[in-house]
């Protein structure tokens, strides 16, 4: 199964994803990177808000 | 009343399970490609139109830059069938979700900006300073000119994302209104119904420009670093 993959996906794209899109591949972890920090600062600021059980507004 | 207005725009789920990538693979299932020297009517049809906007979208480009067709083209195929897709009542469309559209311009900017940094680094550099600025004003104007290249991929994504949600909101809304008119007043349900009817023909044509216009300017970035 992995055989025919190969044959009938990656080597009809094989030039475009090697050559033509190495700039994209880099754009993506670029990307892949932006996604990481959201992720781990949503998780971050989750984990803090879970911590301090006081309500944020609630008294003045 | 609030609630209701933007579950619309939430991350779909059946019985608990996401069904969102399913829901992004569906538009790749109307563009069948048998692989005919001749084919029937419907992929014939398709075929012409993707002649026809590749031909308009990529002849302003070097050798180099018509090595982005595929990806170009795609693109636009992608857009404009989802957008299309989400005017049906009921479904639910990707392109509302700003992470998807920032998941697809943050890698193509990053790539057309990489790819002439990379092959003519001088000639790319230079597009921070236009031609004829006098003296004084060149900081201030590199500055200007770098702030609006970062923010190239952001006003891509937003764009995208805030025309197809006002759309989706605006028909959201009227519908609302013509329902809760008709017990009121029939003449005024009319009118409404006929500003919903003008809206929806407004959306089909907002769908396509919005993908249209999307990968015209990464074809235009494209342009400037090839």
């Amino acid at each position: 199964m992995l055989q025919s993959l190969v044959k009938n996906v990656w080597i009809p794209v094989k030039a475009y994803y090697t050559q033509v899109y190495q700039e994209i591949c880099v754009g993506a972890g670029l990307m892949g990177f932006t996604v990481y920090k959201i992720r781990t600062a949503d998780k971050r600021r989750k984990a803090l808000k879970a911590l301090s059980p006081a309500p944020a507004h609630g008294h003045h | 009343m609030n609630e209701n207005l933007f579950t619309s725009f939430t991350s779909p789920t059946m019985m608990g399970l996401p069904i969102v990538t399913l829901i992004i693979l569906f538009p790749s299932m109307l563009f069948p490609s048998p692989g005919r020297l001749i084919n029937n009517r419907l992929t014939s049809i398709q075929q012409w139109l993707i002649q026809l906007t590749s031909k308009q979208m990529m002849l302003i480009h070097n050798h180099k830059g018509q090595t982005w067709t595929l990806m170009l083209m795609s693109l636009i195929m992608f857009i404009g069938s989802t957008n299309l897709l989400g005017l049906l009542p009921h479904s639910f469309t990707p392109t509302t979700q700003l992470s998807m559209n920032l998941g697809m311009a943050i890698p193509l900017w990053a790539g057309t900006v990489a790819m002439g940094l990379r092959t003519k680094t001088k000639a790319s550099l230079a597009h921070f300073l236009p031609q004829g600025t006098p003296f004084p004003l060149i900081p201030m104007l590199v500055i200007i000119e770098s702030i609006s290249l970062l923010i190239q991929p952001m006003a891509l994504a937003v764009r995208l994302t805030a025309n197809i949600t006002a759309g989706h909101l605006l028909i959201h809304l009227i519908g609302g209104a013509t329902l809760a008119l008709i017990n009121i007043s029939a003449i005024t349900a009319l009118i409404t119904f006929i500003i919903l009817t003008l809206l929806t023909v407004l959306e089909f044509a907002v769908a396509l420009i919005q993908a249209y216009v999307f990968t015209l300017l990464v074809s235009l970035y494209l342009h400037d670093n090839t």
